[in-house]
């Protein structure tokens, strides 16, 4: 799972992230609409190609290349590249076979068998076994790898390794997740056994996958290049470029320029300003719901958002169908807990709440806010009611929602301070609880278990669960969800799961925006399905005569 | 001919000061309200100078950033004079030592490039108007300090002061009364200039984001938000634009208007 995504992210939604802007990786099922624009494709006599260079644009930087650690979706979107894991989404959202070429699972749901691929080589020569993933294994599990996800495999009794290619994974108690978790991509052992610490590894990660590791320049560019050797075949295209710029209008203008092939527009680039000619013949655009949502997290340690009727109040004094309007142009729903309409943990029963500042001010006053100073603002026992809400830089969307939100709060007596973080350093303040509100978004996982994100256990450091909620009644109902396979029996649990979080409101949640990627047409072979457009990436190519860079 | 330079300088700020005094009077909309309804509509009747990406009025917010730009141009520049004249005269009346230490922490000052001083000392305190206003004045009153030694270095040397010091007048005095009213003409058109300098320079801080803070507006804070829409919202970025334009030929004017007297005033007497 990971918390923010950058404008673009290709690859496959299995973990949760931490995003920056939209979410294209993200599968979404086959309810929803996909709405193409522009030139339409054709391309069926056509014979695909190799070569040229796809440059995609990111305003965040990768915080680390190391699988296991990635929790941001510019991290993502790399590692997914080089690496693989034991198993994938395919575009219909049916897990299928990566490294893993099948496997077998127990009546009781307590065993699962892989049976891995052979001739499988890593990047630099070496083959790939069993024991790299005993090793990713025991890495996920040690204390000291400080990874976010780690929860999924602790559930692991036994694991055993019956010979070079086959592993037999045995869980104490039935685990829902268990399959889709060993979706996380494997590392190799050989190289890793004797690095302490990740580090060098990090700026030179080693994979499977269908890309290989070039460069990395920081604050510049990843530069990936195709993998003659990779096993699904090599990808058409040579080579693969994340070009970080940390502003939206930036990533924009170089769109138009032509230098960048693929980026995540804005809803006001999508809806007005991608709309003339240059680039109806110059691109396609696509649009459709992302897997993820937009929330403002509280600090519940902090004694003043510990209380509910405070965070109810804020609730109510926040017009989210204004934001919708004012900051996506409508291309977005309205949230109401930790899941989106499109997943099938999603309750519908659960109303969000109306703007209603009244009812905002009434349970202010409740909990001892009412006086109001010269500034008309709250006061209490002499101090201002006043915080600072967090956001990334170059995220146009969340800096207008933050303007929208002070300026709405306002009006109930609360001064809001709106603070505005390069990533990086967004995300060290998280991980070390430094702050009062952030304005934040979750990337989600095609399974609802968001054990990681709401139980109590989880608030440790680099752990998901960084605004410290703790609800006993969700903790329990987390547990049973992940013991359990039907999905009918799980739905019941999750959905209450929905209620429950909606009526404690750990976070403010706010709204689901559209994913609006757009693609320079020279790429041909994008095959939009109900998993995004980023799942057949390596099948991507580029007619001879149109490739751009030699 | 310096006489029309010094009048339309003077008109150019006089009407800002009262656009500035009786912003909430001439604005027809409150400049934080937010309309998404409304967004980015072209200037019409009803905003005459269009709206912004959240539907604020452009007019309103223009008319209120005309106290931010005043603001800063008034506070860092007396700021910056303080410091400036403080530090000039104690060189140039004390000498010697003094005079060295002083000046050798102007060069100092002087070596780093000023826009990353600002950055930096932005990134160290909160950004709140004043701030942004101190950290100016605090990194711009060196060309003032050199200004005022020299001047001083050259008065001090005169008749009168030297009679004064012989009558036994105290230091302070000889500075306070009979040094700076003599030394300051030079240093008030350098004062003025800088007001033009001080403005533009919270421009750039508020056009990188690093100025003042949403929601007060400031001419830079939109111009920042004008130039991602620029191709669909070109009057975000030529209203404010103009206005720091005029603002800043208007100091300039002023300042430059009163160069020239004192110049035909050297020439003639």
């Amino acid at each position: 799972m990971s918390i923010f995504s950058p404008p673009k992210s290709l690859f496959r939604g299995i973990f949760l992230i931490l995003i920056f802007i939209f979410i294209f990786t993200f599968p979404f099922p086959s309810t929803s609409t996909f709405t193409f624009l522009y030139a339409q494709q054709n391309q069926k006599d056509e014979i695909a190609c190799y070569g040229d260079t796809i440059v995609a644009g990111s305003i965040g930087e990768p915080i680390t290349l190391v699988p296991i650690l990635a929790a941001d979706s510019a991290s993502q979107n790399i590692v997914g590249l080089i690496f693989n894991g034991l198993v994938k989404y395919d575009k219909d959202i049916n897990l299928i076979g990566d490294l893993a070429e099948r496997w077998k699972i127990s009546d009781d749901g307590l065993e699962i068998t892989f049976y891995l691929r052979k001739g499988v080589k890593w990047q630099d020569g070496a083959s790939f076994t069993a024991r790299d993933v005993l090793f990713t294994y025991e890495k996920l599990i040690d204390p000291q790898t400080k990874t976010p996800y780690s929860g999924d495999f602790k559930k692991v009794k036994d694991f055993k390794l019956i010979d070079d290619y086959t592993i037999k994974i045995t869980y104490e108690e039935p685990f829902a997740p268990a399959l889709v978790s060993w979706g996380m991509l494997i590392m190799p052992a050989h190289l890793l056994k004797n690095e302490e610490d990740f580090r060098k590894f990090s700026r030179r990660p080693v994979g499977t996958g269908p890309y290989k590791f070039v460069q990395w320049e920081t604050g510049g560019r990843v530069v990936l290049e195709a993998n003659p050797e990779y096993w699904e075949g090599r990808p058409y295209i040579d080579r693969y470029i994340s070009s970080v710029i940390p502003d939206q209008s930036t990533l924009f203008l170089e769109l138009r320029n032509r230098s960048l092939d693929y980026i995540g527009l804005t809803p006001l680039q999508y809806q007005r300003q991608t709309e003339t000619k240059f680039f109806k013949q110059n691109f396609r655009k696509y649009k459709y719901p992302s897997f993820g949502y937009t929330y403002i997290g509280w600090n519940l340690r902090n004694p003043r958002f510990k209380t509910k009727e405070i965070r109810e109040a804020i609730n109510y004094a926040i017009d989210k169908e204004e934001i919708i309007k004012g900051v996506l142009l409508g291309l977005g729903k309205l949230c109401t807990g930790p899941f989106v309409p499109n997943s099938w943990a999603y309750n519908s029963d659960v109303e969000a709440v109306s703007y209603n500042p009244q009812k905002a001010r009434e349970l202010l006053a409740e909990v001892g806010w009412e006086k109001k100073n010269k500034q008309g603002f709250l006061v209490k026992n002499g101090k201002q009611f006043e915080f600072t809400l967090l956001t990334n830089q170059g995220n146009e969307q969340r800096r207008k929602c933050a303007e929208i939100i002070q300026q709405r709060l306002k009006q109930v007596g609360i001064k809001v301070n709106i603070k505005i973080l390069e990533w990086g350093c967004f995300l060290d303040i998280i991980d070390k609880r430094q702050f009062e509100a952030v304005l934040l978004g979750w990337g989600l996982s095609r399974d609802p278990d968001c054990y990681d994100i709401f139980h109590s256990s989880k608030t440790g450091p680099k752990e998901f669960n960084f605004v410290s909620y703790k609800n006993e009644q969700v903790d329990e109902l987390l547990e049973k969800g992940r013991k359990i396979f039907p999905v009918e029996k799980r739905k019941a649990i999750y959905q209450k799961i929905h209620r429950l979080i909606h009526n404690d409101q750990p976070y403010t949640f706010l709204y689901v925006p559209d994913a609006l990627p757009i693609i320079d047409v020279r790429f041909q072979g994008i095959e939009p399905s109900i998993n995004g457009i980023s799942h057949n990436f390596i099948k991507w190519w580029v007619a001879e005569e149109r490739q751009r860079y030699k | 001919m310096k006489n029309k330079l010094i009048l339309s300088g003077c008109v150019i700020i006089a009407v800002l000061i009262l656009l500035a005094i009786f912003a909430p009077l001439i604005s027809p909309y409150s400049p934080e309200k937010i309309d998404v309804e409304n967004i980015l509509s072209s200037p019409n009747r009803a905003h005459i100078l269009g709206t912004d990406s959240l539907g604020r009025d452009l007019f309103s917010r223009m008319v209120y950033g005309t106290r931010v730009s005043l603001q800063v141009g008034l506070v860092a520049v007396g700021v910056s004079l303080t410091i400036g004249l403080l530090f000039g005269s104690l060189a140039g009346y004390c000498g010697g030592r003094v005079d060295n230490l002083i000046m050798r922490f102007v060069d100092i000052m002087l070596c780093f490039p000023s826009f990353f001083l600002l950055l930096t000392m932005v990134a160290f305190l909160k950004a709140t108007i004043f701030n942004i206003m101190l950290i100016i004045g605090l990194t711009s009153w060196m060309g003032i300090a050199r200004l005022v030694r020299a001047e001083v270095l050259s008065i001090k040397e005169k008749d009168f002061v030297r009679y004064a010091s012989s009558m036994g007048l105290s230091n302070f005095k000889i500075v306070a009364k009979h040094i700076l009213p003599n030394a300051l003409p030079p240093v008030l058109v350098a004062a003025v200039l800088g007001m033009g300098g001080a403005i533009l320079t919270e421009s750039a801080l508020s056009f990188l984001g690093l100025g003042v803070q949403p929601p007060t507006p400031s001419w830079g804070n939109i111009l920042m938000e004008g130039k991602s829409v620029i191709d669909i919202g070109w009057w975000l970025t030529l209203f404010p634009g103009l206005a720091i334009l005029i603002t800043v030929l208007g100091y300039n004017l002023l300042g430059e208007g009163i160069r020239a007297t004192r110049c035909t005033l050297h020439a003639t007497g």
